[in-house]
């Protein structure tokens, strides 16, 4: 019917978390190969994370290393090659390097396009389905109409966010460690705190590699809308969130989908708003999905179309 | 040959680029280049400045960066046929499905890979050169390895920005949409697009250039600090000998939205580097250093001043959508 997935960076997350609203996995931290025990940068990782996650009947993708330079592809190619004598149903990729370097491996495993890999045209995706692509994570500027616009004309499955921080700007370096007294091979792993770049009423969280929105996406009250676009496959950001958020957000939303795709209206989602709102510090927002800038919150009822 | 590529964000800017001796210049049409409209043409204005570069025995080409809406795909491809049509030896792209198409359509014309591709590894660059591309630009954190490498796997030909490379910060160019999260204007009085949004990496807005700007950071255990997100990139001067060397076959001077003057001034003194290199009658740069530093202070002060201009923009649009939304 549909399809809702989350990622996971490491097995102490994947255990800690209750992911039994999800259908599929996406494990790794695709942004910092040094994050603490990263399934995307620690093959001897690979293969008890994807037994926990077919273990419960769902499906399980890997998500590569984002921006890999030269010397980054000697390491990426030993995942590759460990994740090819394993079970997983898919490699994420952002790099159009990597999508060569996996075709020359003659990767027999479908591809879905990362979040940075730039997807903003069905021609576009028509191209990348050669080095075989079967979904892509469009740019997180599209709209809703030009994302089924993609996937009708390009015919190929389109992975939609829902909710969680947007990915903006993903870096090479460490923004945390550069901007304190630690050196990169020692990083101390400052992330595991929180940060965030203000500037006036702007906030942005920062992950130290990636820059992320200050507001969660958050599209709970536009759950029919998606439904009636005829999309089917759904994502919660989850990367560096508690792992209380993963399974809370995840109950909500898999509540919310099966009741739409049941055809049930939902009357009051006021709760479910509620329980939303007080995960995110810095309020929701709804993205580019009604064509207007990432952290405005436009449309539906709540308190938040204020924002 | 080594070639000097120019920036053309005015038709002034444009003469006086091949008048110093610029070997091709380079122009955005109206909200499909990433920039604000002041530093983009028309279309008659390009038409005449390929007429002018022509007569002068110089090339044009045209920056068409931005990613289409799938939406104006097909529009996209008829303004490029036109400008080919019109003179214009080569693009600047950055979506990959446009490049293979412009591929198939224009077999001879020369194809930039933007630096919006965002290229990290040499194998990108086999890609870019599987669908087509003739060119790729030399990622800000590359150097003389990078070049070596990749020139070892492809024939494609390599750019370089007249900026020294940087290692660390928010360096990013086509990895972030940060802009357009916080704030977006549509120009579509000035560009006639009016079914269309985003950012400037989708053309008709402007980027503020966020990262250049202060923002407050806490880090661990400290007071709070302000910081930008990345460094005031360099003009390139002691480089250049070595990357010659290398293989690099094209300079570009970035700056559209600068002023002509200080694009004019750089494209003399650059002209006359290169020259002194190939032509063997100056090798050591090691003597232009006090111009460079004089240039170097300009630049900044020019851009310092840019920035202002964009960042009062944003606040004000921020000021103008709280009025109209009564906050």
């Amino acid at each position: 019917m549909y399809e809702l997935s989350t990622d996971i960076c490491n097995m102490k997350e994947l255990r800690a978390a209750d992911i039994s609203a999800y259908d599929a996995i996406y494990l790794g931290e695709y942004a910092c190969p040094k994050y603490p025990n990263n399934f995307s940068s620690h093959p001897e990782q690979l293969q008890q994370g994807v037994e926990l996650v077919k273990s419960l009947d769902k499906k399980c993708y890997l998500r590569l290393y984002a921006v890999p330079d030269n010397r980054d592809l000697t390491w990426v190619r030993e995942i590759i090659e460990e994740a090819m004598r394993l079970p997983f149903d898919a490699l994420e990729v952002h790099n159009m390097g990597l999508l060569r370097v996996l075709k020359e491996m003659n990767c027999p495993l479908p591809i879905h396009l990362g979040v940075f890999g730039n997807l903003y045209t069905h021609v576009t995706a028509k191209v990348l389905k050669e080095y075989g692509v079967e979904r892509v994570y469009p740019n997180p500027e599209l709209s809703l109409k030009e994302i089924v616009y993609i996937e009708e004309n390009a015919d190929i499955d389109v992975l939609v966010p829902v909710h969680g921080k947007i990915p903006l700007v993903i870096s090479e370096t460490c923004f945390i460690v550069e901007n304190s007294d630690r050196k990169p091979d020692d990083c101390g792993f400052l992330c595991s705190e929180e940060y965030w770049l203000k500037r006036d009423d702007w906030t942005l969280k920062d992950l130290g590699r990636m820059t992320v929105s200050g507001k969660d996406l958050c599209m709970i009250e536009h759950i029919d809308e998606l439904v009636k676009m005829g999309l089917g496959t759904f994502f919660i950001e989850s990367s560096h969130e508690n792992v209380d958020y993963i399974g809370t957000v995840g109950g909500i939303y898999k509540e919310a989908f099966t009741a739409a795709f049941n055809g049930e209206r939902v009357l009051d989602n006021t709760a479910w708003l509620e329980q939303l709102g007080a995960f995110a510090r810095m309020g929701l927002c709804n993205g580019y999905y009604f064509e207007g800038a990432g952290q405005k919150y436009s449309g539906g009822t709540s308190v938040w179309s204020n924002c | 040959m080594v070639e000097l590529l120019a920036p053309a964000g005015t038709r002034e800017m444009a003469f006086a680029a091949i008048e110093e001796g610029a070997d091709t210049i380079y122009v955005g049409p109206l909200g499909w280049s990433r920039r604000p409209y002041e530093s983009e043409l028309t279309d008659d204005e390009i038409r005449e400045v390929i007429d002018f570069a022509g007569i002068h025995g110089k090339q044009v080409r045209v920056a068409v960066n931005t990613y289409p809406s799938p939406f104006e795909e097909d529009l996209f491809i008829k303004k490029i046929e036109q400008y080919a049509l019109w003179g214009a030896t080569g693009f600047m792209l950055t979506d990959i499905g446009t490049m293979a198409r412009i591929r198939r359509i224009l077999p001879d014309t020369i194809i930039h890979v933007s630096v919006g591709s965002g290229i990290t590894n040499s194998r990108d660059a086999q890609f870019y050169r599987d669908l087509g591309a003739d060119m790729i630009v030399l990622p800000y954190r590359w150097g003389v390895t990078e070049i070596a490498e990749t020139r070892e796997i492809t024939d494609i030909g390599i750019e370089v920005f007249l900026f020294e490379t940087i290692q660390t910060g928010k360096i990013c160019p086509g990895k972030c949409i940060m802009s357009s999260y916080l704030k977006f204007r549509d120009w579509t009085e000035m560009e006639g697009k009016n079914y269309f949004f985003g950012s400037a990496n989708r053309g008709a807005k402007e980027c503020y250039r966020v990262c250049q700007t202060f923002w407050d950071f806490t880090p661990k255990n400290t007071d709070t600090i302000e910081v930008k997100l990345r460094k005031d990139a360099c003009l390139m001067l002691d480089q250049i000998p070595e990357y010659i060397r290398q293989g690099v076959t094209c300079f570009k001077i970035s700056g559209r939205e600068r002023p002509t003057e200080i694009i004019r001034d750089l494209v003399r003194f650059y002209r006359r580097v290169i020259d002194g290199i190939m032509e063997d009658t100056h090798p050591d740069v090691s003597d232009y250093h006090p111009e460079m530093e004089v240039f170097q202070h300009r630049w900044v002060s020019e851009k310092r001043k840019r920035l202002g201009t964009l960042m009062g923009r944003a606040d004000s649009y921020a000021a103008m959508g709280k009025a109209a939304s009564g906050q």
